[in-house]
């Protein structure tokens, strides 16, 4: 549905995208992370059609983004990073804007709108203007918009950022059911735990440029968890060590006569991935940044 | 281009635009009520200086292009409000071409521009007395006018940082071009450097304009169309770039 190939996007001296590759399949929800300034937003403004890239190529279901944008925006729903409403427009109104430039017109726009707004748990609200609704029914909205008309490929930055739990809950709730019903799903963000209740493939960028993708269980496999193991002992109460075989490491523990009151294993998650990619990164070689390909 | 698909969805935007401006009516109302309180105190003084229908005529004029110039506003907070809200992008990233939305957004605002136009002669017509043997002249003028005001309202609401701004740009710059143009002191009583630099002032084209078209002289009435549109067409050509930017992104802010 999406494929980007060797984006380059300049601002001034700074390559904002630097070779930036990237494809989303339909039925896909890819979790795109990387720290600030790794290129995130700007891929998806570029996919909306709000940025023009200085090279590269894109295409969304065969089109040529660059050359068909007006086409590849019919099928986009787009919910950006920075909330947009109208504040003295209501939540029902919203829906019906991008609904009708959706092309759904009378009773399809309207039962699209109820529809969306159920599933968003926005129903109570429909009415009232989005200037008044707290910050989490506000991005709800915002995302509600996104979604309105089943789009085929939905980009989604940073939809929960500040969300409440319910927010979040519902939002995730809804994203996976467009993708089982055939969306290409593309999200930015930089809660981890998100993309592990999504079962989301794992998208890391980092300075203009996807570094690595691929299950969660496919990045983790190779790094190491923690083994965590509380002793009744003053002197060091608790040991925590970086481990591969934690069997093998608690084994060779109680082998050296210490007795632990309590033992844990925390298994590798996207945070180690995270943390280890920037760490191998932060060691340049010659200035160059290596390409890790999981 | 204009496909059925295109009206349709120039159709949605007009529709929205409209809610936009029905959820905050406070400056239409106040534009479209002004003018009317502002002509009924000082007709009686233009009518003891300039004899009755030629004071009719010059207060109807005034008030008109001056209220008009006011109204700048609403067509700049407009495009202004977008930007700010970052609605524009938004908009941007659904199926909408960008002249599709400049007409979604100039159709109900050159609407209202119209309509205070409207009311002013109307209210000057039905009350005051003031005789129109021409209306399709009168129509011309006021079209085109319109125009002129979408367009320089547009590039205001794009230029601008904030409301503040925009404020103060339409009220002194509205005033001024108003002034310049001879709408509330007729030309002649100004000092001769005004009449001078008057046609610099796209007020002046207005009330030059809407004089002619009083007395039914159409080839000035052409010739002021003309000009008008031409102001206009740079005003948005100007605006439309901005709108771009240097690096081909539509300026949000």
């Amino acid at each position: 549905m999406l494929a980007a190939e060797k984006l380059v996007k300049r601002y001034g001296a700074r390559n904002v995208l630097d070779g930036f590759d990237l494809t989303v399949a339909p039925g896909e929800i890819t979790g795109l992370i990387g720290h600030n300034g790794a290129g995130k937003t700007t891929f998806v403004e570029v996919v909306t059609g709000l940025v023009r890239p200085d090279a590269g190529r894109l295409w969304v279901a065969g089109h040529d983004a660059l050359r068909s944008g007006s086409a590849v925006r019919r099928l986009l729903g787009v919910a950006p990073q920075e909330l947009a409403l109208y504040n003295r427009v209501s939540v029902r109104e919203h829906l019906r804007l991008f609904a009708g430039l959706a092309g759904l017109r009378g009773r399809r726009r309207d039962a699209e709108t109820t529809r969306v707004l159920d599933e968003l748990h926005l129903a109570p609200v429909a009415d009232r203007p989005a200037g008044v609704l707290s910050g989490g029914q506000r991005r709800r909205v915002q995302a509600a918009t996104a979604m309105v008309g089943s789009p085929p490929l939905l980009l989604l930055d940073e939809p929960t950022a500040g969300a409440d739990p319910e927010t979040r809950a519902a939002l995730l709730a809804a994203v996976r059911a467009r993708a089982e019903a055939g969306a290409a799903v593309l999200y930015t963000t930089h809660y981890l735990p998100e993309l592990v209740d999504l079962d989301a493939t794992v998208a890391l960028a980092r300075a203009g440029r996807v570094i690595a993708r691929g299950s969660q269980q496919e990045l983790t496999r190779d790094l190491p968890g923690e083994l965590r193991v509380a002793f009744d002992d003053p002197a060091e109460p608790e040991l925590r060590l970086p481990t591969t075989d934690p069997g093998a490491d608690l084994a060779a523990l109680l082998a050296s006569g210490r007795t632990p009151v309590s033992v844990d294993v925390r298994r590798p998650g996207l945070d180690d991935l995270y943390r280890s990619l920037e760490a191998a990164f932060s060691e340049r070689d010659g200035g160059e940044v290596r390409d890790v390909v999981r | 281009m204009w496909s059925g698909e295109s009206v349709r969805r120039v159709g949605v935007l007009i529709r929205h635009n409209l809610l936009l401006m029905r959820g905050e009516p406070g400056p239409l109302v106040s534009r479209m009520i002004l003018p009317l309180a502002f002509l009924a105190l000082l007709r009686p003084l233009y009518a003891a200086a300039q004899g009755e229908a030629a004071g009719t005529e010059q207060a109807v004029v005034g008030t008109l292009v001056t209220f008009s110039l006011l109204a700048l506003g609403i067509s700049g907070s407009a495009i202004l409000t977008e930007r700010l809200g970052r609605t524009w992008d938004r908009l941007r990233g659904t199926a909408l071409r960008p002249a599709e939305i400049l007409v979604g957004k100039a159709v109900p605002v050159f609407a209202a521009m119209l309509a205070q136009q409207l009311l002013v002669i109307g209210f000057g017509v039905w009350v005051l007395g003031l005789r129109v043997p021409h209306p399709p002249l009168l129509l011309g003028v006021l079209l085109c006018w319109s125009c002129t005001l979408l367009a320089l309202g547009a590039l205001l609401g794009v230029l601008v940082r904030g409301m503040g701004e925009l404020s103060a740009a339409y009220d002194i710059g509205g005033m001024l071009l108003s002034s310049l143009g001879g709408a509330l002191v007729p030309l002649g009583a100004l000092p001769h450097w005004v009449a001078a630099v008057a046609p610099v002032s796209p007020g002046y084209w207005a009330v030059h304009g809407l004089c002619a078209a009083l007395v039914g002289d159409a080839a000035t009435v052409a010739e002021v169309c003309g000009v008008l549109l031409v102001v206009a067409l740079a005003c948005g050509a100007l605006a439309v770039g901005r709108l771009k930017g240097r690096s081909g992104r539509l300026v949000a802010l």
